[in-house]
């Protein structure tokens, strides 16, 4: 595929700001322009793939995959159990890295720079890269300790800022007024949707630009899962959503855009009205609608 | 019925002990708990009469020294046990490859089978030697003279003493704390743990933020676990401490003597006293052991319960 035909994606979609010639960001920003946008003269695309192939051991998962994930748009990958999508997902935090057989060819763009480079540095990739799991997985602290983990850990902010931290990152998520007067009490006393917004107000608080959500809403009731995915759809475009999902309807509610992995391939991808309305692959239209699990 | 034989045999023993202590109780008072001498008196000559209780003239039994030097051992074992148990228990399970992990757990169970008589024989014709000549020196000659490290001054010895003591019940609890360990990270979900990866904490970050208070409560309990055994620890002490009744060890190395290694060490001499009361004395010594290892479980439940509160329920499913 061509870069220009991931543009136009969703009304989120930043434009490219390249220089249509050179391919090269614009120069020097205007400060007022700067304040307005801090994403103007970033590169358009936060993530590419370049022919990313996944190997454990000696079993390939995935193989050339080139793909780009506009700046503040939500992306859903979609695709059978054991299609490839949650592994290509924890490859773009390197959550993959030590596993043991990891290799990875071909490689992952963050802001044009190699995620894999020697002078990147993992922690603060992972601050740039946040991630949400398949089930809550709130640290054994207090919440407020909970939102505040990632924050403490990068030396963001300390002392009583960690309070005005916790509070808007919990004001953010939706879940200040049920966790005001507990702040000091154990997580696991909150119902599962609450762990998950809690698990998020804690990755949010990092201030990431990218977001992995791997199956955000799979252990969770429809009400929760309804509260989360509004929560993830006024995320963007300040955020990068990349939402692997088994939840076909999820996928369509929130994404501007669809990749759907078989076996260990990227079938298709684009427009999620697009893919699931006038999908060009067989395989496609059979799991979108249903006729394939 | 059978949950009842365990609490039922504590119960009768210490009843047991209580009954025959009883005199030693009532004629010892208080000076048996603060006092610094241990002597049977002369058990050939003149018996005197304290309260009704017939003992030898010049009797005296104080225990101070020995219940010290049961807490100091104790201390020191746990305060070099601990850390090594967690880190091997930590290196078992998170960094090495599943072979050598299994040969190393195979020799921490082995080494939690060594008969303490061997550790205690070990200790004192080879560790103790050892480290008093080529280790205590060095040490020694490096502390500065200030508060605490000043307890580490010359001199050192010939290896029997506090130090080597609880270095060998360091020894002999490292397995017990360390498999017990072992067992409990390898309880701790790997969601949590991945989870504060994938935040970008660093791995000693997740260690200690988010797997060992995951454990905490198994963790203080595996440690009570090993301290129980350092303070009942009888024969490899008996070996290696010196054996001595009334003296508090002026520094870290000085021969010394605890509870347990008293009774048995005590045993014979106690039954050349006629009139038994320095059996009695004996058996009064295991009372204050038996209460100070339960007032040890019960400060660490207290702790469990209070730390509890922010940890894991147990059985969480991940």
């Amino acid at each position: 595929m061509t870069e220009s035909s991931n543009n136009g994606v969703g009304p989120n979609v930043p434009l490219d700001r390249r220089d249509p010639a050179t391919g090269q960001a614009p120069g020097p920003v205007d400060p007022a322009l700067e304040a307005i946008d801090p994403d103007r003269g970033r590169p358009a695309n936060v993530i590419a793939t370049r022919g990313l192939s996944l190997r454990f051991g000696d079993k390939t998962i995935l193989s050339g995959i080139d793909m780009l994930f506009p700046r503040g748009t939500i992306t859903a990958l979609i695709g059978p159990t054991g299609s490839g999508k949650s592994t290509f997902l924890r490859t773009l935090n390197r959550m993959n890295d030590k596993v043991s057989g990891f290799r990875y060819g071909g490689d992952v763009l963050l802001d044009d720079e190699s995620i894999w480079a020697s002078h990147q540095d993992l922690l603060a990739l992972r601050r740039r890269v946040g991630m949400l799991f398949q089930r809550p997985n709130p640290f054994p602290m207090s919440i407020r300790d909970n939102v505040v983990a990632g924050v403490k850990a990068h030396r963001i902010a300390k002392g009583k800022q960690l309070d005005v931290v916790a509070e808007e990152r919990l004001r953010q998520v939706g879940l200040w007024d049920a966790a005001k007067d507990r702040l000091g009490d154990s997580p696991f006393r909150l119902s599962g949707g609450q762990q998950q917004l809690l698990c998020l107000a804690r990755a949010l608080a990092v201030g990431p630009e990218v977001l992995l959500l791997d199956e955000p809403t799979s252990s969770l009731d429809p009400i929760s899962t309804e509260n989360v995915e509004a929560m993830l759809k006024s995320l963007a475009p300040a955020l990068t959503l990349i939402v692997v999902t088994h939840n076909l309807g999820q996928a369509r509610r929130v994404s501007h855009h669809t990749m759907f992995f078989y076996d260990g391939a990227l079938v298709e991808h684009g427009p999620t009205e697009v893919l699931f309305e006038h999908p060009r692959e067989d395989q496609t239209e059979r799991y979108v609608t249903g006729r394939m699990g | 019925m059978a949950a009842v034989i365990p609490a039922g045999a504590l119960i009768a023993s210490v009843v047991v002990l209580a009954t025959k202590a009883g005199p030693a109780v009532r004629v010892n008072g208080a000076h048996f708990l603060t006092g610094s001498d241990w002597k049977l008196g002369n058990t050939y000559g003149a018996i005197q009469h304290t309260d009704g209780v017939a003992h030898p003239l010049g009797s005296s039994y104080g225990a101070w020294p020995l219940i010290a030097g049961t807490l100091q051992s104790s201390a020191i074992a746990l305060i070099i046990a601990v850390p090594i148990s967690l880190g091997a228990a930590f290196a078992l399970t998170e960094r090495l490859p599943r072979w050598l992990s299994s040969i190393l757990r195979f020799g921490i169970e082995l080494l939690a089978g060594v008969p303490s008589v061997l550790i205690g024989l070990w200790g004192a014709l080879t560790l103790g030697p050892l480290l008093a000549r080529d280790v205590y020196p060095i040490v020694a000659d490096h502390m500065p003279n200030v508060p605490v490290l000043s307890y580490f001054k010359n001199p050192v010895g010939h290896g029997e003493g506090l130090l080597t003591s609880g270095i060998v019940l360091a020894l002999m609890i490292v397995p017990i704390i360390a498999s017990t360990a072992r067992n409990l990270f390898a309880q701790v979900p790997a969601l949590p743990k991945e989870g504060g990866e994938a935040l970008g904490l660093t791995d000693w970050e997740v260690t200690r933020k988010i797997t060992l208070p995951w454990v905490r409560s198994g963790l203080i309990g595996a440690t009570v676990l090993g301290l129980g055994r350092a303070l009942g620890e009888t024969i490899a002490i008996a070996m290696v401490s010196g054996a001595l009744l009334n003296t508090i060890t002026p520094n870290v190395y000085g021969t010394m003597g605890t509870v347990a290694a008293a009774i048995v060490s005590q045993l014979d001499s106690a039954f050349t006293d006629g009139t038994g009361f320095a059996i009695a004395s004996l058996a009064e010594l295991a009372l204050v052991l038996s209460i100070v290892s339960l007032l040890v479980n019960m400060l660490a439940r207290f702790i469990v319960h209070r730390t509890d509160s922010l940890s894991a329920p147990v059985g969480v499913g991940f």
